[in-house]
């Protein structure tokens, strides 16, 4: 988080720990921290997210202790207690759980003690600590439900063989995260396995109540929710696997087969699974067969995301749609280990396409490393252009888009020109409305 | 119109900090100068000796109780020889911030107009070591431009006046804040006024004077008085009335050179601990 120069393309630890909460069911945040923290994390988390909206009271509806320089000198702790106070009256929700902001923590004020006098409540409060000067909004959603399965979690539960929960997808980070969790469990459940994705549809608290039921954690991410997944494994004992977001057919199977076998799942039925689920998807695919040799619908591609989106998508236009990713920009703030950890994901393609990868949290840094992987023309007579170019990023790739007069899809946060409700890019059904998305840009005109 | 000097003073915590701006203070007062003493710890005990008891309100207490409605009289308060008197205060133990509290009672004075015209110096008293922004607050532009801290022949004393040397040091070469010198407020040590003329000298600056132990500085401050409220006649009176002349009249400001741990710890071995192998006693 201390090296952005330009369009940041997360927001803070508070602001991910507020959209998490946002996408628990009647989970009420209560936020202690500085007057505009919730409002400007939801405006931005919002518009964001492709208009996730605020959801059950929540948004500019969320309540906070609004700490003003008082506050700062003496203490927040009287302003936080009469605030969880006013909300528990206030506000009917099943699990209230207090975030703080950077002020608050840098003051050092004693939530717990805070949180003490609501111990005897109907309804659980418990707090978590999510400064954003520890991070960025996916270490804040690492904080929140770290923070909620050390303190709401059932520490009785029996395992069961046949539970996992999912981790690794951001609410809101992930513009896209309820239609991917929604396709992910889908997929799971085929497997005869219960699934607790804790913001998935139709879910509740009960879930996440009952999470230590589950037998494995199964984080859709080499970085996000590794953290929470380590916290559950301390808290739980159930242990936890780390596989990338699987975007097609390709990436969904290879994903299958490896959840499979680390829950020894019998290798028969899975495959017979996947290949019915394959069955399906390619009966879908193969309907534009014609008009993608019809009227070469092959395309350059450079991809912009966050580290689930960069490779899943990459991996996704190389493998299955034939395309020739050239770079690969992966966008957040990483140490070596885990840069290592997804680099490896731009390897052992079936393609065996290998587009230049690079790290880079500033927005225009891309434009530099395009001209990197492939040489910029010099007035020459005869010269091999990037083109046809396809754009897949952030809204942020606007400009680039429209200097290169190329297309754009915008698919990893900010999300701010689409409407997202129940599209999803994960799983089968993922890679068709990923392939319906691109090529139906490139058909517009028709 | 002389421009106000400003000043701060600081020091090791239990050094003598507030005793010696109070008694100084009260001498400059003997010259004709009129002082502002504001005291800059949350435990507001800066003013005890020149108002008799300790401040009723500070300026945050004010400020907690009546928001920004704080008059400056209800937080100033005139003590011995017409010495006014500010506590900024701050928050409970554990609690809080009271750096951002020093900054807020710092801005809230400005904000009232405590620093009049016919003022000649204005005293921040602050708390043990500049630990963090707040606590330089006093030092920052436009702010007081000298400072003196107050140290001993012991060796914590010297390693906490080396390390605010560093805090004056980065705000002097931002800004104006100059180091005026050393006081010695004497713990009756093993060569101290050697000591304190060499850790000095190293800084860059000089031993500005060198307060003798006395024990009826004690007797002074049971009584809630200053010495030279007290007793005017001691000898102690005397030496704090020529503490105040030095200060007063010194035109000796420089940005320290702080030392690094092994340098300063050669000075205490060359001075502090030579000759008194077979002696320990205090």
């Amino acid at each position: 988080m201390n090296k952005f120069v330009d369009r940041p393309r997360f927001s803070c630890a508070l602001g991910g720990a507020l959209f998490t909460l946002r996408a628990l069911t009647r989970a009420i945040p209560i936020i202690h921290a500085s007057a505009g923290c919730g409002y400007n994390l939801y405006t931005a988390g919002n518009a964001g997210a492709g208009y996730l909206g605020g959801g059950y009271c929540g948004g500019t509806g969320w309540s906070s202790s609004n700490v003003v320089e008082r506050e700062v000198v003496f203490g927040g702790s009287d302003r936080l207690s009469e605030q969880i106070r006013s909300t528990l009256e206030l506000i009917d929700g099943d699990l209230f759980v207090v975030v703080t902001g950077c002020m608050v923590e840098m003051i050092g004020d004693d939530i717990g003690s805070v949180l003490d006098e609501f111990a005897n409540e109907d309804v659980p409060v418990i707090a978590v600590s999510t400064p954003s000067f520890k991070g960025n909004s996916c270490d804040g959603y690492d904080m929140l439900l770290g923070g909620l399965f050390s303190d709401y979690v059932r520490r009785d539960a029996e395992k069961r063989t046949d539970t996992v929960n999912l981790l690794g997808l951001v609410p809101g980070q992930d513009a896209f995260y309820k239609g991917n969790l929604t396709e992910i469990r889908r997929l799971l459940e085929r497997l005869g396995l219960r699934v607790n994705t804790f913001f998935g549809e139709g879910e509740t608290l009960e879930n996440l109540k009952n999470a230590s039921e589950a037998s494995l954690n199964i984080v859709l991410s080499d970085v996000y929710g590794v953290g929470a997944a380590g916290v559950f494994e301390k808290t739980h004992g159930t242990p936890y696997i780390s596989l990338p977001l699987p975007v097609g057919a390709v990436q969904t199977s290879q994903f299958l087969r490896e959840a499979a076998d680390a829950l020894n799942l019998p290798r028969d039925a899975v495959e017979r699974v996947i290949k019915d689920e394959e069955a399906r998807y390619y009966d879908y695919l193969e309907r534009i067969a014609d008009i993608y040799n019809d009227v070469d619908l092959q395309r350059y591609a450079v991809v912009v995301g966050d580290l689930n989106y960069a490779p899943a998508v990459s991996r996704f236009v190389a493998d299955e749609l034939g395309w020739l990713p050239r770079l690969a920009v992966v966008t957040d703030d990483l140490d070596e280990g885990e840069i290592r950890r997804v680099e490896k994901r731009f390897t052992g393609w079936e393609s065996d396409v290998s587009p230049l990868v690079r790290f880079d949290t500033d927005t225009s840094s891309v434009r530099r490393y395009l001209q990197e992987a492939w040489r910029p023309g010099n007035n020459e007579r005869y010269y091999d252009s990037l083109s046809p170019l396809f754009l897949i990023g952030s809204v942020f790739e606007r400009d680039l888009a429209a200097s290169l007069g190329v297309p754009l899809l915008t698919v990893s946060f900010p999300v701010t020109n689409r409407i997202v409700l129940n599209q999803s890019y994960a799983g089968y059904k993922g890679g068709l409305g990923l392939t319906s998305d691109l090529l139906s840009t490139l058909i517009a005109g028709r | 119109m002389a421009e106000i000097r400003q000043i701060a003073i600081y020091g090791k915590g239990g050094i003598g900090k507030s005793t010696t701006t109070q008694n100084l203070t009260a001498g400059l007062t003997e010259l004709g100068r009129k002082v502002l003493v504001v005291g800059c710890d949350p435990k507001a005990d800066s003013t005890r000796l020149l108002l008799g008891s300790l401040a009723q309100r500070t300026v945050l207490d004010s400020m907690r109780e009546t928001g920004d409605n704080v008059t400056l009289e209800s937080i100033m308060k005139v003590g011995y020889q017409g010495i006014k008197c500010v506590e900024s205060g701050g928050p409970e133990p554990g609690v809080g911030c009271a750096g951002r509290g020093i900054i807020t009672s710092i801005g809230l004075l400005e904000r009232l107009g405590a620093y009049t015209e016919e003022l000649n110096f204005v005293f921040y008293d602050v708390l043990g070591d500049v630990v963090c922004g707040g606590f330089a607050m006093p030092i920052r532009e436009g702010k007081a431009k000298e400072i003196y801290i107050v140290a001993s022949g012991e060796m914590m004393a010297l390693y906490a006046a080396n390390n605010i040397a560093k805090g004056i040091q980065r705000y002097a070469l931002k800004g104006g804040v100059r180091l005026g010198g050393i006081i010695c407020n004497s713990r009756n040590v093993d060569r101290e006024i050697e000591l304190l003329r060499a850790f000095s000298e190293e800084l860059g600056t000089q031993l500005i004077y060198f307060v003798p132990r006395d024990n009826i500085v004690q007797h002074a401050e049971i009584r809630r008085k200053t010495v030279l409220e007290f007793k005017p006649d001691s000898s102690q009176a005397e030496e704090y009335r020529k503490l105040a002349k030095r200060i007063d009249e010194n035109t000796h400001f420089v940005i320290p050179k702080p030392m690094t741990q092994e340098r300063l710890e050669a000075i205490l071995l060359q001075y502090g601990l030579m000759d008194i192998l077979d002696n320990y006693k205090i």
